[in-house]
């Protein structure tokens, strides 16, 4: 579903991704987990090119995303994106969110979108806040919201970057409910999270980056159980 | 005006013959002060008003040029601004209808109303970038990862809140803008302040006519803040990011 080959970026001086190979199976759950400043996020922002790689190539279902007459507004429709501070449109209300984008890339009437919001919004449990702003959801509805926005494409993959960093604690788990629940239907996912319970419970496959690589990957209980790795070790005993 | 004043002398009511009441009857009453001063606030409202709208649009136009992607246009864009912010606004009225717009078939009114509507463009294109560029990334990204194109995403996503960014820059601007009007004497344009000082002159009092014209502007000026302060708090309201 998504193939990454040789990918690098750097920010100026700074190399934050170190030649990276990498792929996921269609319906994989990924998880990636590693210190702050090593690469995660950037990583997952060159998947749906939010950041342009510096070189290298990705492949999403079977298209060349970094090739230069790529429609990459077609592509990015096929990925859902979710943010640490959610960007939900404070100018728009919670059904508002949700239709903007199908309306507007017109592949929903107004009526079909706003059908199929409310079903998403039911389904993430806030269906009686659709009338809402943002200003008026607690953190933890915002981020719901925020992931019934990008269901709202209908994407094939979904990215989920540090989705329940900016939440208060006793938030964070009925966004992971919903990531659960989203999982077990069979999406394709990739998720940057320090939620380790998150990553043993629901992620096929774990990848511990650091230094703009990654340095090791397995399923979750060998990584979390034994890892090979000093800097794995280091990190898993430091959070954990 | 001064010969009718000089020949027929009207009197003064009863108990308005000496002191402040006399040079006010004599100012605003005696010779219909009170009539020109009115017209020329109706002038000045003319132009504020035409020159806002005209201004709103055109530095909304300049503001999406300075972020634009095209070179051309950015330059384009910055040139002007440099030399309206560059040069004094009374110059610029000045050469608007005496050298730009120098034709008799030209109202000048209308005139005053493009010459103050090109200055007030070249700020309000600034107010309007501010509000852009304050508008957060991740509001763009958001846009751009649900594949909206770069100008859905700013016309849907980033102008509705940029606009709402600049509103109280934009209040500022208006009543500045008022205020400048005051101008319009330079280019025998009879608005507010160039009314009260004909009257003056042919009173040869200034203190009446002139503090009038003030007291006229600063009422207007403390309405409009009021009325504006209101409207962006209305606005404002549910909207805590």
């Amino acid at each position: 579903m998504i193939r990454v080959e040789n990918l690098s970026k750097s920010f100026g001086e700074n190399l934050v991704l170190d030649n990276i190979t990498e792929s996921i199976a269609e319906g994989e759950k990924v998880v990636i987990i590693g210190p702050s400043g090593g690469g995660k996020s950037t990583f997952l922002r060159c998947l749906n090119l939010l950041e342009v790689p510096t070189s290298g190539q990705v492949w999403v279902d079977g298209v060349e995303i970094t090739a230069k007459k790529v429609d990459i507004n077609a592509m990015r429709r096929k990925m859902g994106m979710v943010f640490q501070h959610f960007n939900l449109f404070p100018h728009k209300t919670a059904l508002g969110n949700l239709t903007l984008a199908p309306r507007h890339t017109k592949i929903m009437t107004k009526a079909e979108a706003e059908k199929f919001g409310l079903a998403l919004l039911e389904r993430v449990g806030l269906a009686d806040k659709a009338h809402q702003y943002p200003a008026q959801l607690s953190g933890g509805q915002k981020q719901r919201v925020a992931i019934a926005r990008s269901l709202a494409m209908r994407p094939k993959i979904m990215l989920f970057d540090e989705p329940t960093s900016a939440l208060d604690p006793e938030m964070v788990g009925e966004v992971l409910d919903v990531m659960r629940n989203l999982a077990l239907e069979g999406m394709t996912m990739v998720v940057v999270t320090h939620e380790m319970h998150f990553a043993k419970d629901v992620g096929d496959r774990v990848l511990f980056m650091c230094g703009g690589q990654i340095v090791e990957q397995g399923r979750p209980k060998e990584i979390f159980t034994n890892p090979q790795n000093p800097r794995t070790r280091q990190f898993l005993n430091s959070i954990l | 005006m001064w010969a009718i004043l000089a020949s027929q002398r009207p009197t003064p009511p009863s108990g308005w013959e000496e002191g402040l009441l006399y040079d006010i009857w004599l100012n605003l009453i005696a010779n219909n002060g009170w009539q020109r001063l009115l017209e020329g606030f109706a002038l000045t409202l003319q132009v504020t008003l035409g020159g806002l709208v005209l201004g709103i649009t055109f530095g909304f136009v300049l503001a999406l040029m300075r972020i634009s992607r095209l070179p051309p246009l950015r330059w384009l864009s910055t040139l002007y601004i440099t030399v309206v912010r560059g040069t004094p606004t009374v110059l610029q009225l000045m050469i608007w209808v005496f050298v730009i717009l120098n034709s008799p078939d030209i109202p000048r009114l209308l005139v005053g109303i493009i010459a103050f509507g090109a200055n007030s463009a070249a700020y309000t294109c600034e107010i309007f970038r501010g509000g852009i560029l304050a508008v957060d990334k991740g509001q763009t990204e958001a846009g751009r990862s649900l594949g909206l194109g770069s100008g859905k995403n700013m016309r849907l996503i980033v102008l509705p809140q940029a606009i709402k960014n600049s509103l109280p820059s934009l209040s500022n601007e208006f009543i500045t803008l008022f205020k400048e009007t005051s101008l319009l004497g330079f280019v025998a344009i009879t608005d507010l302040t160039r009314a009260a000082n004909q009257i003056r002159v042919v009173t040869f009092n200034a203190f009446v006519p002139l503090i009038s014209a003030a007291l006229i502007y600063l009422t207007v000026v403390i309405i409009l803040t009021w009325a504006l302060g209101k409207l962006e708090r209305r606005l404002r309201k549910g909207d805590s990011r």
